[in-house]
């Protein structure tokens, strides 16, 4: 398991957004967790990625219990480990495409090395696009920057909030594709939160949440309709 | 790389940084190389002559301009004779000075001194024309425009004598033969040793050694006269405060600028620790910005401070905050320290922003709206209500008197600093109350108005402040100042029972033929060389003016002294006791103590006759008439008592609003900066807003209407704070200096500049707003 939350409680003033959930991520696999607004789904990526801290229970990414880390670790444990890509304002807007992929290995202090960057980008297929800024890109395009800056340090798994979120059917297709493959090809580990049936069923398992509780789970040959489905069922 | 990148793309938000920063370094830069180049010079009319030697001079304290002990003629004699004895001394020259003033077609020149004729050799000054002067006769600066043979009025100490011009000279003043100059003169305090073509200056040094104290090189610019040096302590005042005030200003608002930039980039900080930023690595990228804006901004500042600063020397000169003669050198140190300044300061601006940059989670990469309700820190407020009790304690507790401008300085940058700190906290509520006005109409825009300026505490607070710092600032200086000066002539207008007031007009004082009863200011020194002020005057005139009090009569006799209860005590001297002094001239005396005296505006009283006879050049401030003013002559006018005491000081009340208005526009122009820059920052975070504003309907005009009038709201917040914030200051000093001038004193405050200063921040907020939502919004 390259993620595992155990009896994860999160909870906010008097508003318990998770409550006891407890579940593991296999390597490479694509993982994508659904529910209704309110749900918790977005309490849970924050929680597994490390960005917030559990009120209750454990987190362990890659054999590393979170709870054991300080800001200052659990920062470098992000930087090395964990890759993000976000539904929007996913990149720094005062650099290119190829600074924004190289920028968690510069703060890192290691090297970039520019053949590094560019394959990274080519691995989205932007590898002629390095040198624009985000001005200069499409919604799709930037989403891809993002998702090549999530790759650049081989993270452990990378943690996606409503990838496809702001953009178009389309170019959604397309990136949910080029997920997809990472995943096939590369072994990459990956969670998404998403509330769109169509994303979900690029996943290889989709855990439904409902009130911080994880109330379904399926895996299998997934299409949009079966997710659906499974979806009306349980609300 | 990433700082560099983020200044490049974002520079409309670091624009207002770097106007600030840029005119901060310039004013401190320009007044850095003016300080540098104001140390004391050798005067022209002594530079030819390689060594002095001078009387013993006593260390003084700072702001003290009292003269040291003069030679008695005897000693003077006596090293003439031992000086010129020295080998390769060509001539020993005391220095002799007085009051001369030729009257030119009834008109006073503007050259008023006097020197003997040997002293023009120390220079030297050449005869340009004509022959050196013998009695009777003068030899004069040649841009007089005087002829010789022509006859000339010349005022002195004793009144207008004619004296006949024998020629003329290169070099400022007027030249009497030496035998008629040393009776009129001041006492000798310096001899200059004109060597001989050739002789070895150090040996002649080493021998004048022997017998006094040696001056050389740049060491003879202690030979400055003591006018200039109060000028240069005065210039050195001013200089001092308007760097200090520039680096202040500068840090406080170069860092409200990074303080509003990392708010609205909160979510950008977060995107940056999400993928793996420290929070050092946060911090480290603002200073990193800051840096780049601060050495971009330093460099040019500290340029435009070179340029301009030989500007700011004439400038100097011309309102009498350097002596003539003084002119702005360029000096690499003054440059390098004031940039080395600059990027410190920019730095230490942004401290406080950098931190709250590191504190922001990696969340807020997420999250959707920007809500800002953090409190303050508690270290702000303790710092910020500290500062304000600074200030105004400082303030109440100025005396008006010599170290009015840096209490008032104090005064004016705790408020600033104390305010500044606190305004998050004070201007949302005051704004919530203000624009009560504004429920009332039915209209939107005055609801938008209100809400706006109430929710948006940031952009409000941002904007209130710089308008509360700097009427706030002018309203407590310059209602300072003015009080301070009516209050000084209020004590004058009760104090003087005379009908009429003899003042100079176009000279620095009144001869003895003025008419009219007056006094002299002058000194005496004690056997140890201490300087005792002395005032010189008769029993009538005490009785006149001013409530000096003890047994006055006893100035009838020339042999009596009344001296000050301090010195009484101090001394141990009863009446009856002996006081040995030596006077101006470098005689010496023993005087009888006949009394003490209250309220003398001076250590020692003497007669006025004992005091002119061995003061010569010394002149009256002023002259007291009772009953029909006689015709003063040229170089005094007869004035009464009301305008004598309003105009009276009037030199040095010229030069403190100088320097209060300097103050004023300097703090004015950096707030527009602040203004403007928070104007055009916060208008790219309400872009959202006003678009929301035009889809429900608004239309262009609307929105611009809301914008300035949201703008001015909080202009006259602003404004309306400072105002009362400064009123219960003012009327402390105006309080304490009632007490101890026991009388009346009217609170002054100069309200048209107040309005002017108000107005123009009203303009440029509303401008600047407008223009900034119109560009970001469009038609």
């Amino acid at each position: 398991m390259k993620v595992r939350l155990e009896a994860v409680r999160r909870t906010y003033g008097t508003v318990t957004a998770l409550d006891g959930v407890t579940a593991g991520f296999a390597a490479g696999t694509l993982t994508a967790i659904m529910g209704p607004s309110g749900s918790g789904k977005s309490t849970l990526l924050h929680c597994a990625a490390g960005l917030d801290r559990p009120t209750e229970g454990t987190v362990v990414i890659d054999g590393t219990d979170l709870g054991s880390l300080n800001e200052h670790g659990l920062t470098v444990l992000r930087r090395e480990r964990i890759g993000f890509v976000f539904q929007a304002f996913n990149l720094v807007s005062a650099l290119t495409a190829e600074q924004n992929v190289a920028l968690p290995l510069r703060l890192a202090g290691r090297p970039a090395a520019p053949e590094l960057v560019r394959r990274a980008l080519a691995q989205v297929g932007l590898a002629d696009r390095a040198g624009h800024r985000p001005s200069g890109l499409s919604g799709g395009e930037q989403q891809r920057v993002a998702i090549a800056r999530a790759l650049i340090t081989k993270p452990a798994v990378v943690f996606a909030d409503e990838p496809t979120g702001q953009l178009d059917t389309q170019t959604s297709r397309q990136v949910l594709g080029m997920l997809r493959r990472l995943v096939d090809d590369h072994a990459q580990t990956m969670i998404m939160v998403t509330h769109d049936p169509v994303t979900a069923s690029y996943a290889d398992r989709v855990i439904f949440l409902e009130d911080g509780r994880v109330v379904d789970e399926f895996t299998g040959a997934l299409t949009a309709e079966t997710v659906a489905a499974r979806m009306a069922g349980t609300c | 790389m990433l700082s560099f990148a983020t200044v490049r793309e974002r520079w409309q938000s670091f624009a207002g940084g770097f106007v600030v920063l840029s005119l901060g370094m310039a004013l401190v830069s320009m007044s850095a190389l003016a300080l540098a180049s104001a140390g004391p010079r050798v005067p022209d009319r002594l530079a030819g002559t390689p060594v002095f030697v001078s009387a013993p001079r006593l260390d003084r304290a700072d702001g003290s301009f009292a003269p040291d002990r003069p030679w008695s003629p005897e000693t003077v004699a006596s090293l003439v004779e031992e000086l010129s004895a020295i080998p390769g001394v060509a001539q020993a020259v005391p220095d002799r000075a007085f009051y001369a003033q030729p009257v030119i077609g009834g008109r006073p020149a503007p050259s008023e001194r006097g020197h003997a004729w040997s002293t023009a050799t120390l220079a030297p000054y050449r005869l340009t024309a004509g022959t050196a002067p013998r009695k009777g006769e003068t030899v004069v600066d040649r841009s007089l425009g005087l002829t010789p043979g022509t006859e000339v009025s010349v005022l002195t100490a004793r009144g207008p004598v004619t004296f006949t011009v024998s020629g003329t000279v290169d070099g400022p003043g007027v030249f009497l033969n030496d035998a008629e100059a040393a009776p009129l003169s001041t006492g000798v305090r310096a001899i200059g040793l004109v060597a001989e073509p050739g002789a070895d200056v150090a040996a002649i040094a080493k021998a004048a050694g022997r017998f006094a104290d040696v001056l050389t090189g740049d060491g003879r610019s202690v030979l400055e006269s003591r006018d200039d040096e109060r000028t240069r302590w005065i210039g050195m005042q001013i200089l001092t405060g308007m760097a200090v005030l520039s680096a202040l200003v500068s840090v406080l608002v170069v860092g409200s600028t990074f303080a509003v930039g990392v708010a609205q980039r909160r979510r950008e900080f977060g995107l940056l620790r999400a993928v793996g930023a420290t929070p050092r690595q946060i911090r480290a990228m603002v200073y990193g910005e800051a840096l780049v804006v601060g050495v971009a901004a330093t460099a040019a500042g500290v340029a435009a401070g070179a340029l301009l600063a030989p500007v700011l020397g004439a400038v100097l000169v011309d309102v009498g905050f350097e002596p003539a003669g003084f002119a702005v050198a360029l000096s690499p140190l003054p440059l390098a320290g004031s940039f080395a300044g600059g990027v410190v300061l920019t730095l230490v601006a942004v401290w406080s922003a950098s931190r709250r940059a590191a504190r922001v989670g990696p969340l807020e990469a997420l999250r959707e709206a920007e809500v800002d309700d953090r409190p303050m820190p508690r270290l702000r407020w303790i710092t910020g209500l500290a500062s304000c009790a600074l200030g105004v304690a400082s303030a109440v507790s100025s005396d008006g008197e010599g170290a009015f401008v840096m209490s008032g300085l104090v005064a004016a940058v705790g408020v600033i600093a104390g305010l500044a700190l606190l305004s998050p906290v004070v201007v949302p509520p005051v704004a919530h109350y203000a624009s009560w006005p504004f429920t009332r109409g039915r209209g939107a825009v005055g609801m938008l108005v209100r809400e706006n300026a109430r929710t948006a505490v940031r952009r409000t607070a941002a904007t209130a402040t710089p308008v509360l710092v700097t009427i706030g600032c002018a309203v407590l200086i310059t209602g300072m100042v003015q009080t301070t000066a009516a209050g000084f002539a209020a004590v004058r207008a009760t104090t003087i029972r005379a009908d009429a007031v003899i003042v100079p007009d176009g000279t620095p004082g009144l001869t003895d033929v003025s008419g009219g009863e007056s006094s002299l200011f002058s000194a005496v020194f004690e056997a140890n060389g201490d300087p005792l002020s002395t005032i010189g005057a008769t029993p009538e005139l005490l009785k006149t003016a001013g409530d000096t009090s003890g047994p006055l009569d006893e100035l009838r006799h020339d042999d009596r002294v009344l001296i000050a209860e301090w010195l009484a005590e101090d001394r141990g001297l009863r009446p009856g006791a002996v006081l040995p002094v030596s006077f101006e001239d470098g005689t010496s005396a023993r005087l009888t103590v006949a009394g003490t005296v209250r309220n003398a505006d001076a250590d020692v009283l003497v007669s006025r006759d004992l005091l002119r006879s061995h003061d010569p050049a010394v002149l009256a401030d002023e002259a007291y008439v009772v009953g029909t003013a006689p015709d003063p002559g040229p170089g005094a006018r007869v004035v009464d008592v009301a305008a004598y005491a309003a105009e009276a000081d009037a030199e040095e009340d010229r030069l403190v609003w100088i320097a209060t208005l300097l103050l004023v526009v300097v703090s004015t122009a950096y707030a527009g900066v602040a203004i403007v820059n928070t104007m055009v920052m916060s208008a790219a975070g309400r872009v959202r807003d006003l678009e929301v504003l035009r889809l429900s309907g608004a239309t262009p005009r609307q929105v611009r209407g809301t914008v300035a009038a949201e703008s001015a709201l909080v202009v006259l917040l602003g404004a309306g704070l400072g105002t009362v914030v400064a009123l219960p200051a003012l009327f402390g000093i105006r309080g304490a200096f009632a007490e101890a001038m026991n009388t009346d004193v009217p609170l002054v405050i100069p309200w048209p500049l107040i309005g002017g200063l108000v107005a123009v921040c009203l303009v440029l907020a509303a401008g600047a707003s407008v223009l900034a939502a119109t560009t970001k919004v469009g038609r």
